[in-house]
C-alpha cells in the first residue's frame, strides 16, 4: 500500500480548505469518467467509481490528520454507512499519517519527562515506525527490551474545533450524508478525541482492562505497559512483531489458523461484554496485532465502555428466539429499551417495529445456531443492504429523534466492528 | 559587576516599573556602581537591549550544537531543533519579551536593536545551508541563494511573533507552526518545483501565447 504524499501538511486554515476542496473536484472528476465510460461503453462500474473517489477523500482526510481522520476511521467502521470502498481505503487511515519530526518528538519528551529521548532509552527511532490517529509510533530500546513508544501530536486538541468546523460541509458533499446523519459522528469525535489526548487514561485503562482479562481468554494477550516511561503525551509499552489483523487476514492461506484467531478475537468481545461488563469499543483492524505464534495482541484502549447491569439485560434478550417470536414480548423488550417514545403514531411504531425486528434477526442470527461461518458473503450483504434501506427509508428517516439509549451505539458498533473482523477473516467460530 | 549582572539588574527594573530607567546614572545608583562602569560594558540601554535579543539566539545555538545528536541531523532537523530550542529559551524571558521585542505586527520599526540578533542568526544558518546543500536538501540557485539566511530571519521572527502572541496550553501551537513553516520552507528551498516552475515563465514570456516556436 502506498502512503499518500508526506511532504507537505496544509497548515493554515486555507489551505485546509483548499486541500478538502481539492478532494471534492476530485471526487467529481472521477464522476466525469465514470459517466462518460458509461456513455461510450454502455457499463460503468459503480464499485470502480466509488473505489477512486474513496481513494481521493482519503489522502485527503489523511493529510488533515488529528480530527478529521479519527471521524474518517469512526466512519469505517460504522460501515454500514459507507459504501465498502470508502470503509477499506479510510481503514488506511490508521498506518499512514504524516510523520512528525524527531526534533518535536525530542522536544515532547522533554516538556513532558524534563529529559531527550535517549535519556531515557538506550536507542531510539528518528522516524515513527507507524502511525496513530492522534499520534504515532517509535521504536527504542533499553538493555535488551525493545519498546514501542507512541508520541501525541502537539496541538490536537486545540485545533479539533476549527479542523472539524471545516471539514464538516465537505464531508457531508463528498460522502452524501445528511447533516443529521453526521451530527452526532462529529460531537463524538470532539467528545473522544479530548478524552483521548490524556494518555495517562489510556495507560490506566489498558493496566486494569489487560489484568482483569490476562490468562482468562485463550490466544489473546496484551503488551505490558510502563507507567514510568508514560505520561499524558507519551504512552510505552513492549514493542509487539506482529501483523495487524487486515494484513494477517491478507496473508494467511491456512484457514483454520484464522478460524482460531477469530475465535480468539470473538471469545475476547464475549468475556468483556458479559463478564468484565466493560469493553474495548474500538474493534478497528488496526488495533490488533497478530504474533508468530498467531495469538491475538489487543492494543489501543483508548475508548473503552462501561455496562450497566439493567441495561446489559435489556439488550441481551434480543438474541433469545422466544423473545423475537413473539410479537408481544418483543415490544414489551423493546419498551424496556426506551425505542418508542409516547407521541409516536402507530404508523411511526410500526415501522421501528419493523425495523428492530429485521435488525435483531438479522444481528442476532450468529448467535442462534451456536456456530457461524462469516465467510458467507450474503450475510455481511445483507447487513450492509439493511443500512442502506434505513438510511433511504425517508418515512423512518422523518422520525430522527434519538432513540434507545446511547449505550446501545456504542455496544452496536462493537457488534459491528466485531462482525466485520470475523468476515475480513471469513472465520468458522463458536458462538455458543 | 560583569555584563549579565547588569542585564539582570535592567531587566528587573524595567519590569517591575514598566518603563526603562529615566538614565543610565539613575539606574547605576541603584545598583551602586559608577556611570564609568556601566559605560565600560554598555554604549546605552538600546545596546543593551541589542545584546539581549542576541544573546538568546547565541545561547540557543550552544545549548543545541553541544548535544549528542546534533551532527547526525539534517539541516532541516537542525533547524528545527534550534527552534524548539529557542521557545525554551523565550520561556526564561518571556515576560521582557513580551514587554520589548520589536513587533513588526504591532507597527514596531525593523530595530537596530535586532543587528545583532540578524547577524547570530544569519552566520548559524549559513552554516546549516552549506551542509544542506551538500547532501542535496537545498538547492543552489545562484545569487538567489544567498537571499537564503535573510529569508530565514524573516521567518525567525515569525516564529517569535507567534509564540508571543500564542494562547495554548503550553504553547503547543506554536511547536505545530514552527513543524509546518519549516517543513514549507524547506519544500522551498529544497526541491525542484521552484525552478521548474520559473524555468517555464522563462520560457513562455516574451513569447506569443502558445507553442508556435517563432521568436
Amino acid at each position: 500500500m502506498s502512503a499518500p504524499d508526506q511532504s507537505s501538511i496544509p497548515s493554515g486554515k486555507a489551505s485546509r480548505i483548499a486541500a478538502l476542496a481539492g478532494a471534492g473536484a476530485k471526487v467529481g472528476v472521477n464522476y466525469l469518467k465514470h459517466y462518460g465510460k458509461r456513455a461510450f461503453s454502455g457499463d460503468g462500474d459503480r464499485s470502480e467509481l466509488d473505489e477512486a473517489n474513496a481513494s481521493a477523500v482519503y489522502s485527503t482526510f489523511s493529510r488533515l490528520k488529528g480530527g478529521p481522520l479519527k471521524l474518517a476511521q469512526m466512519l469505517s467502521i460504522d460501515k454500514n454507512m459507507l459504501p465498502e470502498a470508502f470503509r477499506t481505503q479510510f481503514a488506511q487511515a490508521q498506518y499512514s499519517a504524516p510523520p512528525l519530526s524527531y526534533p518535536l518528538v525530542a522536544r515532547t519528551f522533554k516538556r513532558e519527562f524534563g529529559k531527550g529521548p535517549l535519556d531515557l532509552f538506550d536507542t531510539f527511532s528518528q522516524s515513527a515506525k507507524h502511525g496513530a490517529s492522534i499520534g504515532q509510533v517509535h521504536e527504542a530500546t533499553k538493555g535488551d527490551q525493545t519498546f514501542a513508544v507512541k508520541v501525541q501530536y502537539p496541538g490536537v486538541a486545540d485545533s479539533l474545533n476549527s479542523d472539524l468546523a471545516v471539514v464538516k460541509p465537505i464531508a457531508l458533499q463528498i460522502l452524501g450524508l445528511s447533516d443529521m446523519d453526521v451530527e452526532p459522528y462529529f460531537q463524538e469525535v470532539k467528545k473522544r478525541l479530548l478524552e483521548e489526548t490524556d494518555y495517562s487514561l489510556e495507560l490506566e485503562r489498558s493496566i486494569s482492562l489487560s489484568k482483569s482479562t490476562a490468562g482468562q481468554v485463550e490466544g489473546i494477550r496484551f503488551p505490558r505497559y510502563y507507567p514510568e516511561l508514560s505520561n499524558r503525551r507519551v504512552l510505552t509499552m513492549d514493542w509487539i512483531d506482529g501483523r495487524p489483523l487486515d494484513r494477517f487476514a491478507r496473508e494467511e492461506s491456512d484457514q483454520a489458523v484464522k478460524n482460531q484467531v477469530g475465535q480468539a478475537i470473538w471469545d475476547f468481545y464475549q468475556f468483556q461484554i458479559h463478564k468484565l461488563k466493560q469493553f474495548h469499543a474500538d474493534p478497528h483492524p488496526g488495533n490488533f496485532l497478530v504474533d508468530a505464534s498467531n495469538e491475538v495482541v489487543v492494543l489501543d484502549f483508548g475508548c473503552t465502555k462501561e455496562l450497566d447491569h439493567e441495561f446489559h439485560r435489556d439488550y441481551f434478550r434480543f438474541l433469545d428466539l422466544e423473545v423475537l417470536n413473539d410479537p408481544q414480548t418483543f415490544e414489551a423488550a423493546l419498551r424496556q429499551l426506551g425505542v418508542f417514545s409516547d407521541d409516536d403514531s402507530p404508523r411511526e411504531r410500526e415501522l421501528i417495529l419493523e425495523g428492530a425486528e429485521r435488525g435483531a434477526r438479522l444481528l442476532g442470527r450468529p448467535f442462534h445456531d451456536g456456530e457461524f461461518d462469516f465467510s458467507d458473503e450474503t450475510y455481511m450483504a445483507s447487513i450492509f443492504e439493511m443500512g442502506d434501506d434505513q438510511r433511504k427509508n425517508t418515512e423512518l428517516k422523518q422520525i430522527k429523534s434519538a432513540r434507545g439509549s446511547a449505550d446501545s451505539i456504542y455496544l452496536n458498533r462493537a457488534y459491528f466492528g466485531l462482525y466485520s473482523l470475523m468476515g475480513l477473516l471469513k472465520a468458522h467460530i463458536r458462538t455458543g | 559587576m560583569n555584563q549579565d549582572d547588569i542585564i539582570e539588574k535592567y531587566i528587573h527594573s524595567l519590569l517591575e516599573t514598566g518603563h526603562p530607567p529615566a538614565s543610565v546614572y539613575a539606574f547605576v545608583k541603584n545598583l551602586e556602581i559608577s556611570e564609568r562602569e556601566f559605560f565600560a560594558q554598555f554604549a546605552s540601554f538600546a545596546v543593551l537591549e541589542s545584546h539581549i535579543w542576541k544573546r538568546v539566539i547565541t545561547d540557543t545555538i550552544s545549548s543545541v550544537e553541544d548535544s549528542e545528536e546534533w551532527a547526525g541531523f539534517s539541516s532541516q532537523q537542525k533547524l528545527l531543533t534550534f527552534y524548539y530550542a529557542l521557545c525554551d529559551q523565550i520561556l526564561d524571558r518571556r515576560s521582557f519579551f513580551l514587554a520589548r521585542f520589536p513587533r513588526l505586527s504591532k507597527g514596531d520599526k525593523p530595530s537596530q536593536s535586532l543587528c545583532g540578533m540578524r547577524h547570530a542568526f544569519t552566520e548559524f544558518t549559513g552554516k546549516i545551508l552549506d551542509s544542506g546543500k551538500e547532501n542535496g536538501e537545498v538547492a543552489c540557485r545562484g545569487s538567489l541563494t544567498r537571499a537564503y539566511p535573510l529569508g530565514l530571519f524573516g521567518h525567525l521572527l515569525s516564529v517569535i511573533e507567534f509564540n508571543l502572541d500564542d494562547a495554548s496550553s503550553g504553547f503547543e501551537r506554536t511547536d505545530a507552526y514552527i513543524e509546518k513553516s519549516v517543513r514549507l520552507a524547506f519544500d522551498v528551498i529544497g526541491t525542484r518545483a521552484v525552478d521548474s516552475a520559473f524555468d517555464l515563465f522563462r520560457f513562455l514570456s516574451g513569447r506569443s501565447w502558445g507553442p508556435s516556436g517563432q521568436s
